[in-house]
């Protein structure tokens, strides 16, 4: 062989090869077994970062119609893996809408709410008013149409006040 | 042609001290010079190089830009490699930033004591081409140096500073001693087995098993036991042991290989 192809299949060798040393100590595989997947779930990424990259960004639609399906089905934790799968790079203002909503849904009591959950679907309003500040939801089903109601109604949520006492509360229905 | 012999005694009689000693060629015609070359041609092509040396360049190349990367990124690969306890679950251990310095250090060394030429690695004389390549050799050799360090080194812990510190006095003396490539060689098998059979022979007797519980361990092992989390030392399956010892022997066949320049 050439010296000259020699060194370009040198360099070849070198790249494909580190690139493979690096990406092990990155995916950290526990046995030969899961080497696939974790190659898949790397191949994913790289799809979903580079549609990113050239705007062409799309959430996974069945995915979407999934959690959506769970979320008004009440079945909040089902509904919250689903849209996170239709949206891992959390970039979908509608999609993230939905998660903190369904901590709202989740957490409310009609003697006391689920601070734990309020806490965290405060977290996920503040992240979509990041992504869309003017973001609007046309789901009639919703009640709460925008960020900042359902931000507001976890902040009332987790206070402690006067009124969270009054016995009349139990009517008051979850939106 | 005809040949004019110079008489040396005409020179001497017109006193002239300047004494040429040679044969004067009285060329006559174009035709016979054209003769003469052809023949000289000919004899030329006869006596060309045997095949097999002129093939040598071509198996030092591949040794240099095929072998060697694939040695070294296979120390790498294996470097941070360490069996969990007791499952043999993978870990794969990131080198720690002491790692980088000390790769750093011993390729300069490598430079010092000519074990790696640098104007016969990189020079403007060569090809871009082949001063990426030399540049790809160079960097898989520090990658697996660090990967080396990584694996020789105690994972945590006070025998973790204990190694590293004889690592950087040694090295750091070397910087300062007269070398020589031999020298060197020997200087970095006798550190690089010290520091294994101190770890996978040493520290790994020390340890106790992971799969006891705590109360049990105690009973049955209790020096184990007391070095074990004295040291926090890391619980790892035997099969560690082994893979690094190829692992070292990988790198150590791998400078050995190595050539101090790629100039012809």
């Amino acid at each position: 062989m050439k010296e000259k192809y020699l060194q370009i299949f040198g360099i070849a060798l070198t790249v494909f090869y580190g690139l493979f040393v690096a990406w092990i100590y990155i995916a950290e595989p526990k046995n030969l077994t899961e080497l696939p997947t974790k190659a898949q779930e790397t191949i994913e990424k790289a799809t979903t970062t580079a549609q990113v990259i050239t705007n062409t960004y799309e959430i996974d639609r069945t995915k979407f119609n999934e959690g959506l399906t769970a979320f008004r089905n009440d079945n909040f934790l089902v509904a919250r893996d689903s849209f996170a799968k239709a949206d891992p790079e959390n970039r979908d203002a509608k999609t993230q809408y939905y998660i903190a909503y369904s901590f709202y849904r989740q957490g409310f009591g009609k003697v006391s709410n689920d601070d734990e959950l309020f806490k965290k679907g405060l977290e996920q309003v503040n992240k979509v008013i990041q992504l869309d500040k003017n973001f609007k939801s046309d789901d009639a089903n919703l009640q709460l149409k925008t960020p900042v109601e359902l931000k507001n109604e976890f902040e009332e949520g987790l206070k402690v006040t006067p009124s969270d006492f009054n016995p009349l509360k139990v009517f008051r229905e979850r939106k | 042609m005809e040949n004019t012999p110079i008489n040396k005694s005409e020179l001497t009689d017109s006193n002239d001290f300047q004494i040429v000693d040679g044969e004067l060629l009285d060329v006559s015609s174009g035709a016979e010079i054209e003769q003469f070359d052809e023949e000289k041609t000919i004899v030329h092509a006869k006596n060309q190089k045997p095949k097999t040396k002129d093939q040598k360049p071509n198996s030092t190349n591949q040794k240099t830009y095929l072998l060697l990367p694939f040695l070294f990124l296979t120390v790498a690969l294996l470097g941070g490699l360490r069996f969990s306890s007791p499952d043999n679950a993978f870990v794969f251990l990131r080198p720690a930033l002491v790692c980088l310095i000390f790769a750093a250090i011993l390729l300069f060394l490598f430079a010092r004591a000519n074990l790696i030429k640098l104007e016969g690695w990189f020079s403007e004389d060569f090809s871009s081409l082949k001063n990426a390549a030399n540049a790809s050799v160079i960097i898989t050799l520090f990658a697996a140096s660090v990967q080396v360090f990584n694996s020789l080194l105690p994972e945590r812990g006070f025998p973790f500073w204990v190694v590293a510190f004889c690592f950087f006095w040694t090295l750091w003396n070397n910087i300062f001693a007269e070398f020589d490539t031999k020298k060197l060689i020997k200087s970095l098998g006798a550190m690089f087995g010290l520091a294994f059979v101190v770890k996978y022979l040493v520290l790994a007797n020390l340890t106790a098993p992971a799969n006891e519980s705590w109360l049990k361990s105690l009973w049955e092992n209790p020096a184990q036991e007391f070095f074990t989390n004295i040291f926090d030392l890391p619980r790892f399956a035997a099969a560690t042991g082994y893979v690094q010892f190829f692992t070292l022997i990988f790198y150590l066949i791998g400078l050995f290989l190595l050539p101090n320049s790629t100039k012809k």
